[in-house]
């Protein structure tokens, strides 16, 4: 009988889960990437040392920008480090600071972070920086009432809206998991998820067509170890919303029921092999689509909407 | 009696086909023989019907109800196949074309095919058999308005397919929640029969008959031009040959209201009178409002025409809601009343139509560019047409005076006086609109035409005796109706009220 | 009443029928921004496809022999024979029918979620039962036809127009695969004939229509008013 870790090392763990994987899993997509377009690619751990990099450099910042402007990045990374509190990354009990929030105060959290970034960009009073601010929250004016309404699929599937106990509540039969609602969610949130991460159809994430760009025009007047922070930032955002879909929608299986080391391990090596294969979904997409025009995103995340509302359609009616 | 019954559904087959292999003229014949054949076939079965069911197999089954709508088809279409032989009538005006033959050919078979359809409708003891004959009239008519080939032509037919079938989907729907209703009593092998469903209904479950018979109103309703889902209807009859109208108006309306009907009796055996008369009264309200007013803006002669039709439509609707013995016979005598008025109705206007060589008869007001001239020029057609607008208006002594008359007496008599009052004044209103624009068209001076003025006279005497017999049905109707024909149409609308 | 049955997940047999026939309303929403015609008849062969399996699933489950019948044959008719005539009969048409809306396609999305949403309450509500199917397949068969009167009015291209008239027809079989799986032979023959009529009307009109006024478009149609 091996000892149990204490439960505020798991918690800890949690945190530095995602906030140490978050690059591994980047760099794990773009290699996919590369392959799929018959480049060999840049290696696994190429973020690391592009973080690394960016840290050692000089930290400029526009003229007449305010002190937010250099606050913005460390905000959004402190509220990255949070949201792994809330959610079920390694575990399937929930941990003390889990009750904290619900997926609604993750929610706000994950808000936050973003809104921070745009204001920041305004600061700048570069055209492109704002121009991918302003663009992000007028497309986040639709995608937020998608993510309410996935909110209250959850809440009604489970009658609370801690995502600790949906994910218990799908472990617990097949029905769960095909039933509609469930999976018209899951498929709103995963739109979400590729809107809010910037991947094809919605933007190019690697192109450098400043006019298409929503998310990766928005830390364009950040440098050195600031833009560093904004990087890890989205990286993070983008692994921490890849474990709310598998870990909490679609595939909450192989998390750690103890806090015993070996499992929690597993729990890590399974996670990041988890976020990996999403990360390949989303690569096959980014290869098989053509990014919309930019007044045809509002079709897309219609769709999300559609997806979402037909959800809590579907339970309302008792057979979802 | 059953021979009856079969020949009426094999016989207007082979005169389709005659129709469509045989030289013009014989074809003509053939199909005006047939026409008038099978009016005497159906008059025949009237002092059967009056007394009992007459029924063959498990499919066929005819009742006084059934046979109201066969008199009203049977007669439209003796009445229009003999009409025919002045139409096609080779001339030395502009119908004269290089397809002549192939048109003529593809509207006799057309016109026997249409007919034997409706023809066919109210002897389905079935009502997925029912449905598919309606959906057949639907199909047939479709081709037929497209007939003409015009752009107009085209888009008419179009409109009207997609929105009848798509009507006919809804109506569908509605048979599977007959289905669905009588399966729950009769169980499985209940093949959606109307007489088991009739008897049964007393415990069919109250939700889905409810379903069942507004989604039979909607969906059938398309086709009857009630309110909402009435918009194909004008178009349909204006951009349509002359002869194709008259059926459509006068018949095939007729036969969608009475797929409703059935509904209705279903729906009424099984809820009670209250809900299945509510929706009635609402969709024949708004129909008869909507109708009345529009008459008031109409300046094409057949389009009038047709939103007359729509109004009387919303007139029978509302006489069946009315629900009392006296409203009942005064709507199956109005269906009989308006077939013979609306054919002979399009039928004049059809002959205006050739005399002036044109396809509309426009009337523009105060610009002087009257497409009038119909007394002037038709010496026959001409007043038979204004006298038939005024039978259309319910003007005594025609039959449809004394139908809409008992209409509104029952309505007075099941205390419905509100309704009966709007009644009267919407109809009022429409006779405004119809007699305006229809005496414009016929007493108006004749339009200028390039080249020489067109003469005094018919263009042919087949076209004057089917309205002058319609003319003299609506007067028998109207003076003095024979007993077989009373008592049929009490025993029709004791039907309706439910026999228990 | 509803939040009472939201707590229990339904069984796998009902959450998968209630899936395709989710598939099913979803491809009815795809139609209302499809911008080329053959991806139109595409979406209309794929909800034709769903349908069928659907069929297959309930006939295998409920154990009814007739109903592979009728979904091969429907199969093979809406799914194969269908998209093939219309595509025959449109082939040298153009193929763009996108901006034939009468609405942008993100508010006809809107539109079409409100009425579905009528759809779904007003015959969710009543108290139908089924044996071989949950009463949400009714429920979403009544939004895919409502669906489809949204893409019918909508759309003024012919394409959209027919297609949206046969997927009416889908969401009408799915009605009467939820309330009428134990058809008699006569609604399967109802059925077919349904669609071959269909299919031979609107491939003459079509044909007429495109003679006629040598463009797809229903909007230049517009001299019959009033």
């Amino acid at each position: 009988m091996t000892a149990s870790l204490p439960i505020p090392l798991i918690q800890t763990l949690q945190v530095a889960t995602v906030g140490l994987g978050a690059p591994l899993v980047s760099g794990v997509i773009s290699r996919i990437e590369a392959r799929l377009q018959g480049r060999r690619g840049p290696r696994v751990l190429q973020p690391y040392y592009d973080l690394a990099k960016l840290v050692r450099k000089e930290a400029l910042a526009p003229e007449g920008a305010s002190p937010v402007f250099l606050l913005a990045p460390l905000v959004a990374c402190a509220c990255y480090l949070t949201v792994p509190l809330l959610i079920p990354v390694l575990t399937t009990y929930g941990l003390p600071l889990g009750y904290m929030g619900d997926i609604l105060g993750g929610g706000f959290i994950l808000s936050l972070a973003s809104f921070v970034v745009a204001v920041a960009a305004l600061e700048t009073g570069s055209p492109y920086a704002q121009l991918g601010a302003s663009r992000a929250k007028t497309f986040a004016a639709i995608t937020e009432p998608v993510v309410l309404f996935v909110v209250f699929t959850v809440a009604l599937v489970t009658g609370t809206d801690l995502p600790y106990v949906l994910a218990a509540t799908v472990r617990s039969s097949a029905g769960q998991l095909v039933r509609p609602a469930h999976l018209l969610a899951a498929a709103a949130l995963f739109m979400v998820i590729l809107y809010e991460t910037g991947r094809i159809p919605v933007e190019t994430h690697t192109g450098t067509n400043e006019f298409g760009m929503i998310e990766e025009a928005r830390p364009f007047e950040h440098s050195g170890p600031y833009f560093a922070l904004l990087k890890w930032g989205s990286m993070m955002k983008q692994l921490i919303l890849y474990v709310i879909l598998v870990n909490v929608f679609v595939a909450p299986w192989g998390l750690s029921a103890t806090a015993k080391p070996g499992d929690v391990v597993l729990a890590i090596v399974t996670l990041l092999a988890k976020a990996a294969g999403i990360g390949v979904v989303v690569a096959v997409i980014d290869n098989s689509f053509a990014k919309l025009r930019l007044f045809k995103i509002t079709e897309f995340v219609a769709g999300a909407f559609l997806l979402a509302v037909l959800g809590v359609f579907t339970l309302y009616l008792g057979g979802g | 009696m059953t021979t009856i019954l079969v020949l009426l559904l094999t016989v207007p087959v082979a005169a389709a086909l005659a129709a469509f292999w045989l030289p013009p003229r014989a074809g003509q014949a053939v199909t005006a023989v047939t026409g008038v054949a099978s009016f005497a076939a159906v008059i025949a079965l009237v002092p059967a019907a009056a007394h009992h069911d007459v029924t063959l197999g498990s499919y066929l089954r005819v009742d006084a109800l059934s046979v109201v709508f066969m008199l009203a088809t049977s007669f439209l279409y003796g009445a229009v196949s003999i009409y025919l032989i002045g139409y096609l009538k080779q001339g030395d005006d502009a119908r004269t074309r290089p397809g002549q033959a192939r048109y003529g050919h593809r509207l006799l078979a057309g016109i026997n095919i249409f007919a034997w359809s409706m023809l066919a409708a109210p002897m389905m003891n079935s009502l997925a058999l029912l449905w598919v004959a309606v959906e057949v009239t639907t199909v047939v008519s479709a081709l037929l308005v497209a007939l003409e080939g015009t752009d107009g032509a085209a888009e008419a037919a179009w409109k009207y397919v997609l929105i009848a079938s798509a009507g006919l989907g809804v109506a569908l729907l509605g048979t599977i929640f007959a289905y669905y209703a009588g399966e729950q009593v009769l169980g499985q092998s209940y093949a959606l029969g109307f007489v088991p469903l009739l008897h049964a209904a007393a415990h069919l479950p109250p939700a889905a008959v409810r379903l069942m018979f507004v989604l039979a109103v909607l969906g059938f309703g398309t086709k009857v031009g009630l309110f909402p889902v009435h918009t194909w209807l004008p178009d349909a009859h204006s951009e349509a040959p002359a002869p194709v109208s008259a059926l459509l108006s006068g018949s095939l309306l007729a036969v969608s209201f009475y797929a409703i009907l059935r509904y209705y009796q279903v729906a009424q055996a099984a809820l009670g009178t209250g809900f299945p008369r509510a929706v009635l009264l609402t969709f024949g309200v708004a129909t008869l409002a909507l109708a009345a007013l529009s008459l008031l803006d109409q300046r094409d002669l057949k389009r009038l025409f047709a939103y007359s039709s729509v109004e009387h439509m919303g007139i029978l609707a509302i006489g069946v809601s009315f629900g009392v013995p006296v409203a009942l016979v005064g709507v199956l005598l109005h269906v009989l009343a308006h077939a013979a008025a609306k054919g002979n109705a399009f039928m004049g206007a059809g002959v205006m139509l050739r005399k002036l060589a044109v396809k509309h008869v426009s009337v523009v007001r105060g610009d002087g560019q009257a497409g009038g001239g119909g007394l002037d020029l038709l010496p026959w057609s001409g007043p038979l047409l204004l006298v038939t607008v005024l039978a259309l208006s319910a003007l005594p002594p025609f039959g449809v005076f004394r139908s809409e008359f008992l209409i509104v007496a029952g309505g007075f008599s099941s205390s419905h006086d509100a309704v009966a009052a709007v009644l009267v004044v919407l109809v009022t209103v429409a006779f405004f609109g119809l007699s305006a624009t229809a005496n414009a068209a016929l007493l108006g001076p004749a339009p200028d035409r390039p080249g020489a003025a067109l003469a005094r006279g018919e263009p042919s005497a087949w076209m004057v005796v089917p309205v002058l017999a319609g003319l003299a049905a609506l007067l028998v109707l109207g003076l003095h109706p024979p007993a077989h024909l009373t008592e049929l149409l009490t025993r029709g609308a004791a039907e309706l009220r439910g026999r228990s | 009443m509803h939040l009472l049955a939201v707590g229990t997940a339904p069984s796998v047999f009902a959450g998968g029928s209630n899936v395709i026939a989710l598939i099913v309303l979803l491809l009815e929403f795809g139609m209302l921004r499809q911008a080329l015609r053959r991806d139109q008849i595409r979406l209309y062969a794929a909800q034709s496809a769903a349908l069928s399996v659907l069929a297959i699933t309930v006939a295998a489950a409920r154990n009814l022999p007739d109903l592979y019948a009728l979904a091969f044959c429907s199969a093979a008719i809406k799914v194969v024979a269908v998209p093939l005539v219309v595509r025959r009969l449109l082939r040298d048409t153009g193929d763009e029918i996108a901006g034939s809306g009468g609405l942008s396609v993100a508010s006809s999305v809107l539109v079409a979620i409100v009425v579905a949403a009528f759809g779904f309450f007003a015959v969710g509500t009543l108290p139908i039962r089924s044996p071989v199917l949950p009463i949400t397949a009714l429920a979403i068969a009544f939004a895919v036809v409502l669906v489809a009167f949204v893409l019918m009015i909508n759309r003024r291209d012919v394409v959209s127009q027919a297609i949206g008239f046969f997927s009416l027809e889908n969401g009408v079989s799915l009605a009467a695969l939820v309330v009428a799986a134990g058809m008699p032979l006569i609604f399967e023959v109802v059925f077919l004939f349904d669609l071959l009529v269909a299919v031979v009307v609107f491939g003459l009109l079509i044909r007429v229509h495109h003679g006629r006024a040598e463009s797809l478009s229903t909007s230049e149609l517009t001299s019959l008013r009033g």
